[in-house]
C-alpha cells in the first residue's frame, strides 16, 4: 500500500499569490494512498527539506511529491534530500505548478484546481515508481586518437598529461598533418613548423602515448568505456626497431622522380623517402608503387632488381618481406580528429555532391595552384627553398592574384559553407609573397572579408595598408593561358565594371572539406556525420565536443572547417571531456534505461531498428542443452540514452522505459478524470 | 468565459527537452494562458504512443497536445522523427474514423519559444471549445448510439 | 493440380521438407492441409477458392505446426507479402521455408464460392493485382491464368465514407464497432499478428478496454491498424474472418493509401526492402505539425 507524502511549496509569495496552497494540500490529503499532506513556504531551504525528511521518518513514506517549481530546477535538490532520510531518489518526484500553473494564470480557483490536479497525476505516477539504482559499467581507461594532425596531437597530449594512456593513429607516415605544411600562420607569421615540431616531439616521447604511424583504424566494436579497436599497421617495408633515421637509403635510391605528396606535387621525392625533415618519426617508408624492386617482383622479374637501399643500410633495417599488421587496443573513449583536406577543384571529385571548375584551368595551366601549393613554395623547406618560383619555368612571378571562395559558399558546386580560414590564409599569402619579392604586386579578388578571431581583422588590414596587397570585390569568370602569362576575366563589383588582368601565377583559396574515406570510418564508428562528411556534434552549441555516440568525441576540422586556435581548443576540450569520463573507476549513469521483457519479446526487432543510439543488441534465449528457443531484443544500458522511441515503436510494449513506465504513464492520464473537488466525475477514480 | 459555460479539458504529451522546458519559459516570462492545460511529462516524443491519446480522450480530454523539439534538435537525436511518422498516420486515420483532427495539436516548440507554447495552449483551447465536449467518444460505451443521435463529435 | 502433387510428394519424400501446408478440398469449400505423408500430397488443390493466406500458419506462435519441422508452403502473390514480412521481421528465416508459388487468376471471396470469378464473386484485393507471380518462391508452378475481374464493393464503400461529414463518419464507425465481439479471429488469423502478448492482454495498465462496447472496440480496432501501418500485407482475412461482418479490410486499406501518399511506399515481396515505420527522412511531411 502507497504511502505517498505531499509537500506543497508556497515559494514565498510565487505559488501561493495565485494558489491556494493549503486547499492543494488538504485536497490531496483526500487521495488513497496519500498518508501526509502539508504546505510550506519555502520547500527547497533546509527547513523545508528536514520536514521532507522528518516525515519519510516519521510517517513511514513510500513516495516523496512536491508540488512547487519546475523539476528542472529543483529535482536534484529534493531527490538529494529523500536520498538522505533513506529513500530510493527514484521515489521522488515534483509537480510543477510555479511555471506551469501559479505564473500563468490569474484565476485563483482555476489554478488551485489546476494545480492540485497536476500534483495528483505525478502522485498517481510515483505510487508506480520503481527503486532504481545508478548502472555502472566498468570503464577501460584508455584513449584512442585518430589523427595526429594538430588537433589530435594536442588532445593526446593533455590525456597523456592527465596521467592517462593514449593510442594515436595516423595514417601518413608522420604526424603533423597539414600545419606541418604551412609555412607561416596566422595572425603572429609564427613559423609553423617551428611551433609545431616540439609538439611532435613531445607526443613522440610521452611515455604514456603508443604512437601508430602509416597506420588505420580497420574496426571498432564495443560501446563506451569497452571498445575493441583494430589497427592496421601498414608495412614500411622496414624494420622499424632497427631503423636509426640515418637516411643513407634513401640517398642511394636511384629512382627521385616521384611526386612528392608532402610538396602537394610541386617537388619530388626517392620511392624509400621520409615525409620531410622533421618527420615523425624520422623513419622511412617505401613506396612500393614506384620502387624498382617491388615492380620488378609485381611484373615477375627472375632476379631481385636493384635493392640498393638494402646495401647502403648498415642496420639491416630494409625488411622487404613485411607485410600489413592488424594489432587490437582496448579503449574507453575515442576522439576523432582526422582533419581536412582541400577540395579538388577539378571534375574528379571524391565526394559525388561535389562539383568542379572548369574554367579556372587548374591542372592545364601550371601556374595556377591552390593554397596549400603555395604554402610550400613559401616554406624554407619546401621544393623552391622558400622562393616564390612559378611551377612552369622556375622564374619568380611579379603578379600574384588570389582568388576566394573557390568552391565555398556556392550551391551550384554542393558546398554552401563558408570555409573560414581562407580570408585569413590569403592575406597571409599576399604578406609573404611581399616580404620575399618587393616588387612584386598581389591582387585579391573577394566576396567578403571574414577576419573575426583575435587579431585577425587587424591582420587582415596589415596585408593591404601595409603590405600593398590590392583588394578588388568580385569574383573571377575565367583563367585563361595566353603566352607566358595568365589573363585574369573579372569583375570590380564596387566600381561596377569588368576588370581584366594578367597574372603570372593565380592562387585559389579553395574549400575545406573533410578528408576522403570519412565517411567509412564514421560508419565503423556509428557516429553520424553530414552530407559534406563532417561529424556531426551531439548539440551545435552546448555539446560541441561530442558526438551522439557515448564516448567518442570530435576535434579539430572534422567537424566543421576551422583554424589552428580554435582546433586546439577543441582538441583540449575533447581531452576534458575523456578525463572527466576517466575520473572514476566505473562509469555511473542515471538508471533511466529501457529494459526488455524476455518472456515477452517476439524479437520482431521494430525497437532495434529505432533507438538512435544502437543501443539494441540481439539476445539468444536458449535452453539449459543450449538449443536456441528464440531471439529476443536486449538493451545495453552502458549505450542507452533513455528516450523511449523503442517502447512507442514495440507493438507488444515488452520494453519498457524504467522512469516512464506503462504503468507510470497511464496512472497520469487516468488521473484526468479526478476534478480535485471531492467529487466524483462520471466513471469515478480509479 | 461564464462558470456555467463548457470548459474543455485539454490533457498535453510533451517532450521534456523542448517543449516542457519552453513551457516552463513560458512561466518564467508570467505569459498568461487559458487554464486548461494539463501537461504530461514525457522524456521524447519518440516515448509517445497513439495509445496515450486515445486513453486521454477515454478519460475525459475533450482535447489534445502533443509537442515535442523540432527536426534535426530532439535531445536524442531522431526520437521526434519517428514520432513524425507515426503522427502523420494518426493523424490521418483518426479522420478517416470520423475523429475531428482539430481535437488535436501536433506541434514543434523549442526550449526558447515560451510565446509560442502559449499560443498553442491558447489556439488549442479556443478551438476545442468550440467543438465542444468530446462526450460522444466517451459515451460509445452506452450501446443503442445507432438511431440518429448525435455523437457530440 | 498434379505439379503441386507431385513436388510435395517429391520434396517430403526427400526429406526437404517436414510438412507441405497448403489447400485441400473440404466439405464446405477449401481448407488449409498440413501434409506429413508423401502419400497425403494428393489432397493438395490450388484453384480460385484458395482465399485463405497460410502465412499466419509460419508463425512462432503456432507452435504445434513449427514442432512438425521444416515447412513448405503455397502462397499466392499476396500470400507472399506476408511471408516476406515474417523473414523481414525475424519470425522466420528464408532458409526455414520452402515457399511454392502458384501463379494466380484471383480468387473468391469465400473458400465455398464455386463457378468462375464475377465481379460479385472475386475477392477485394484481386482487381488489378500487380504479383500475381509471386517473386519470392523457391518453385513456380502453373500457368498465368487471365487477370482477375475487379470487385468494387470495398473501394465503393470507401467513397461513400470519404463523403461523409465527420459527424456522420463517426457514426458509422461506432455502429460497426458495437456489432464486434472481440472474438479476436481478427487478430488470430493475422499473419502480421504473432506477438507472443498482444497489446489487448496486457492489463497492467489496460491500454485497451476489453470490454466488447464501441468504445473498447474502437481502441482495439485502431490500435490494431496503426500497429500493422506499413505491415498489413492487404489479405483482407481479417475481414474474411470476422463474424459480426465488420469491414476491418477497409481499415487497413485506408492506411495502406496513408502510407503510399506519404511515404511512397507499398508493402513488398522482397523481405530486403525494409517498412517505412522504423524509417525516417529528413524531409518527412509535417504540414499538420504547428
Amino acid at each position: 500500500m502507497s504511502r505517498i507524502g505531499v509537500f506543497v511549496c508556497h515559494c514565498g509569495e510565487n505559488i501561493a499569490r495565485t494558489v491556494d496552497c493549503a486547499a492543494v494540500a488538504k485536497r490531496l490529503a483526500e487521495l488513497p494512498g496519500v498518508a501526509h499532506s502539508v504546505d510550506y513556504k519555502y520547500m527547497c531551504s533546509d527547513p523545508g527539506q528536514a520536514l521532507i525528511k522528518q516525515a519519510i521518518a516519521e510517517k513511514g513514506l513510500t513516495g516523496v511529491v512536491v508540488a512547487a517549481c519546475s523539476p528542472h530546477m529543483h529535482e536534484k535538490t529534493f531527490r538529494r534530500a529523500v536520498s538522505g532520510a533513506g529513500m530510493n531518489p527514484h521515489f521522488c518526484e515534483m509537480a510543477n505548478i510555479r511555471e506551469h500553473c501559479s505564473w500563468i494564470h490569474e484565476d485563483r480557483v482555476k489554478a488551485t484546481d489546476k494545480a492540485t490536479q497536476l500534483a495528483s497525476f505525478i502522485v498517481e505516477k510515483v505510487k508506480r515508481n520503481r527503486p532504481l539504482q545508478p548502472i555502472h559499467i566498468p570503464i577501460e581507461r584508455r584513449a584512442l586518437v585518430i589523427g595526429g594532425g594538430i588537433a589530435g596531437i594536442q588532445a593526446s597530449l593533455d590525456i597523456a598529461d592527465g596521467n592517462r594512456e593514449v593510442v594515436l593513429v595516423e595514417k601518413e607516415p608522420s604526424i603533423g598533418g597539414h600545419m606541418s605544411q604551412l609555412s607561416e600562420t596566422f595572425p603572429t607569421l609564427d613559423c609553423s613548423q617551428c611551433i609545431l615540431t616540439p609538439r611532435m616531439v613531445e607526443t613522440y616521447q610521452h611515455e604514456r602515448i603508443r604512437l601508430h604511424t602509416y597506420s588505420e583504424v580497420e574496426s571498432v566494436e564495443g560501446y563506451i568505456g569497452n571498445f575493441t579497436v583494430r589497427i592496421r599497421k601498414k608495412s614500411r617495408s622496414i624494420d622499424e626497431e632497427k631503423c636509426n633515421g640515418c637516411g643513407a637509403c634513401i640517398q642511394a635510391c636511384p629512382n627521385r622522380k616521384s611526386p612528392n605528396e608532402f610538396d602537394t606535387g610541386l617537388g619530388k621525392r626517392t620511392s624509400v623517402y621520409v615525409p620531410f625533415p622533421q618527420a615523425v618519426p624520422n623513419i622511412p617508408v617505401i613506396d612500393r608503387a614506384s620502387c624498382l624492386f617491388f615492380r620488378g617482383r609485381a611484373k615477375g622479374a627472375k632476379k631481385d632488381v636493384c635493392k640498393k637501399c638494402e646495401a647502403a643500410c648498415g642496420k639491416g633495417a630494409i625488411a622487404f618481406d613485411r607485410e600489413d599488421r592488424i594489432i587490437e587496443e582496448k579503449v574507453g573513449a575515442i576522439i576523432i580528429a582526422t582533419g581536412y583536406q582541400l577540395y579538388s577543384i577539378g571534375k574528379e571529385q571524391a565526394n559525388p555532391a561535389f562539383k568542379g571548375y572548369g574554367e579556372y584551368g587548374y591542372g592545364t595551366i601550371p601556374d595556377v595552384i591552390d593554397g596549400l601549393q603555395f604554402e610550400r613554395l613559401a616554406s624554407a623547406s619546401g621544393p623552391t627553398a622558400g622562393k616564390i618560383l612559378r611551377p612552369s619555368d622556375g622564374k619568380e612571378p611579379k603578379r600574384i592574384v588570389f582568388l576566394q571562395c573557390i568552391g565555398s559558399r556556392d550551391p551550384a558546386k554542393g558546398i554552401q559553407f563558408c570555409s573560414k580560414i581562407c580570408c585569413m590564409y590569403v592575406a597571409k599569402h599576399t604578406m609573404l609573397y611581399k616580404h620575399k619579392v618587393h616588387g612584386g604586386q598581389a591582387t585579391v579578388f573577394f566576396m567578403d572579408v571574414r577576419a573575426a578571431g583575435k587579431g585577425y581583422d587587424e591582420f587582415s588590414r596589415r596585408a593591404i595598408e601595409e603590405d600593398g596587397a590590392r583588394y578588388i570585390r568580385g569574383r573571377v569568370s575565367k583563367l585563361e593561358r595566353d603566352g607566358e602569362v595568365i589573363k585574369v576575366y573579372g569583375y570590380d563589383t564596387l566600381n561596377g565594371a569588368p576588370v581584366v588582368m594578367d597574372a603570372d601565377m593565380v592562387v585559389l583559396a579553395t574549400a575545406m572539406v573533410p578528408q576522403t574515406g570519412i565517411s567509412t570510418l564514421a560508419q565503423k564508428l556509428s557516429v553520424s556525420y553530414d552530407r559534406y562528411g563532417f561529424i556531426n556534434e551531439a548539440h551545435p552549441k552546448l555539446r560541441p565536443v561530442e558526438t551522439n555516440t557515448a564516448g567518442i568525441f570530435v576535434a579539430g576540422a572534422c567537424q566543421a572547417p576551422r583554424d589552428i586556435p580554435d582546433s586546439v581548443s577543441m582538441a583540449s576540450a575533447a581531452a576534458a571531456k575523456v578525463l572527466g569520463l576517466f575520473s572514476n573507476e566505473k562509469l555511473e549513469r542515471e538508471p533511466s534505461v529501457a529494459v526488455v521483457n524476455r518472456e515477452l519479446c517476439t524479437g520482431c526487432f521494430h525497437c532495434q531498428r529505432v533507438c538512435p543510439y544502437g543501443a539494441i543488441d540481439r539476445f539468444e534465449v536458449k535452453d539449459r542443452k543450449g538449443a536456441l528457443l528464440k531471439t529476443v531484443a536486449e538493451v545495453n544500458k552502458g549505450i542507452c540514452q533513455g528516450c523511449g522511441t523503442c517502447q512507442a515503436a514495440c507493438p507488444s510494449k515488452s520494453v519498457e522505459l524504467e522512469g516512464f513506465t506503462d504503468e507510470q504513464v497511464f496512472a497520469e492520464i487516468n488521473a484526468l478524470e479526478w476534478t480535485g473537488q471531492g467529487v466524483s466525475d462520471e466513471g469515478g477514480r480509479r | 468565459m461564464t462558470s456555467t459555460g463548457f470548459e474543455p479539458k485539454i490533457a498535453a504529451f510533451v517532450c521534456n527537452w523542448c517543449t516542457y522546458t519552453g513551457a516552463d519559459l513560458a512561466g518564467t516570462s508570467r505569459i498568461q494562458m487559458a487554464t486548461n492545460v494539463r501537461i504530461i511529462r514525457l522524456p521524447c516524443t519518440g516515448r509517445i504512443d497513439p495509445l496515450f491519446i486515445i486513453k486521454a480522450f477515454e478519460r475525459g480530454a475533450d482535447g489534445v497536445i502533443v509537442s515535442g523539439c523540432h527536426p534535426a534538435d530532439c535531445h536524442y537525436t531522431a526520437g521526434n522523427y519517428h514520432a513524425r511518422r507515426r503522427f502523420t498516420l494518426f493523424n490521418d486515420f483518426i479522420e478517416f474514423l470520423g475523429i475531428d483532427s482539430r481535437r488535436i495539436t501536433f506541434s514543434w516548440v523549442s526550449a526558447s519559444e515560451g510565446q509560442k507554447w502559449a499560443d498553442i495552449v491558447n489556439d488549442t483551447t479556443a478551438r476545442v471549445r468550440e467543438l465542444g465536449p468530446f462526450s460522444g467518444y466517451r459515451d460509445l460505451v452506452r450501446s443503442g448510439l445507432t438511431g440518429g443521435q448525435d455523437a457530440g463529435t | 493440380m498434379r505439379e503441386l502433387k507431385d513436388l510435395a510428394r517429391r520434396l517430403l519424400e526427400e526429406g526437404a521438407v517436414k510438412v507441405v501446408i497448403g489447400y485441400e478440398e473440404g466439405p464446405v469449400g477449401v481448407r488449409p492441409v498440413f501434409v506429413t505423408r508423401p502419400a497425403d500430397a494428393e489432397k493438395l488443390v490450388f484453384n480460385s477458392k484458395c482465399v485463405q493466406n497460410l502465412a499466419a500458419y509460419l508463425s512462432r506462435r503456432r507452435g504445434h505446426i513449427a514442432r512438425l519441422g521444416k515447412p513448405a508452403i503455397v502462397v499466392k502473390g499476396c500470400d507472399a507479402r506476408a511471408v516476406a514480412g515474417l523473414i523481414r521481421e525475424s519470425q522466420l528465416k528464408r532458409e526455414d521455408v520452402v515457399m511454392i508459388g502458384i501463379r494466380c487468376g484471383g480468387v473468391s471471396l469465400q473458400p465455398s464460392e464455386e463457378g468462375p470469378l464475377t465481379p460479385a464473386t472475386v475477392a477485394d484485393r484481386c482487381g488489378g493485382c500487380e504479383s500475381r507471380e509471386p517473386k519470392l518462391a523457391d518453385h513456380l508452378l502453373g500457368a498465368l491464368p487471365p487477370a482477375p475481374p475487379k470487385a468494387t464493393r470495398m473501394s465503393e464503400l470507401m467513397a461513400q465514407i470519404e463523403k461523409m461529414p465527420v459527424a456522420e463518419r463517426f457514426r458509422f464507425w461506432a455502429e460497426q464497432f458495437e456489432r464486434c465481439v472481440r472474438c479476436n479471429a481478427c487478430r488470430e488469423v493475422c499473419p502480421m499478428c504473432f506477438c507472443e502478448r498482444c497489446i489487448q492482454d496486457k492489463s497492467q495498465p489496460q491500454w485497451i478496454e476489453t470490454s466488447p462496447h464501441a468504445r473498447g472496440n474502437l481502441s482495439w480496432h485502431f490500435t490494431h491498424a496503426m500497429h500493422l501501418a506499413g505491415r498489413c500485407s492487404s489479405c483482407d482475412e481479417c475481414q474474411r474472418a470476422c463474424p459480426a461482418g465488420l469491414p476491418l479490410g477497409l481499415l487497413n486499406r485506408k492506411m495502406a493509401e496513408i502510407v503510399r501518399n506519404r511515404f511512397e511506399y507499398q508493402v513488398s515481396d522482397d523481405p530486403t526492402v525494409p517498412s517505412p515505420i522504423g524509417a525516417f527522412k529528413q524531409q518527412d511531411p509535417q504540414e499538420f505539425i504547428k
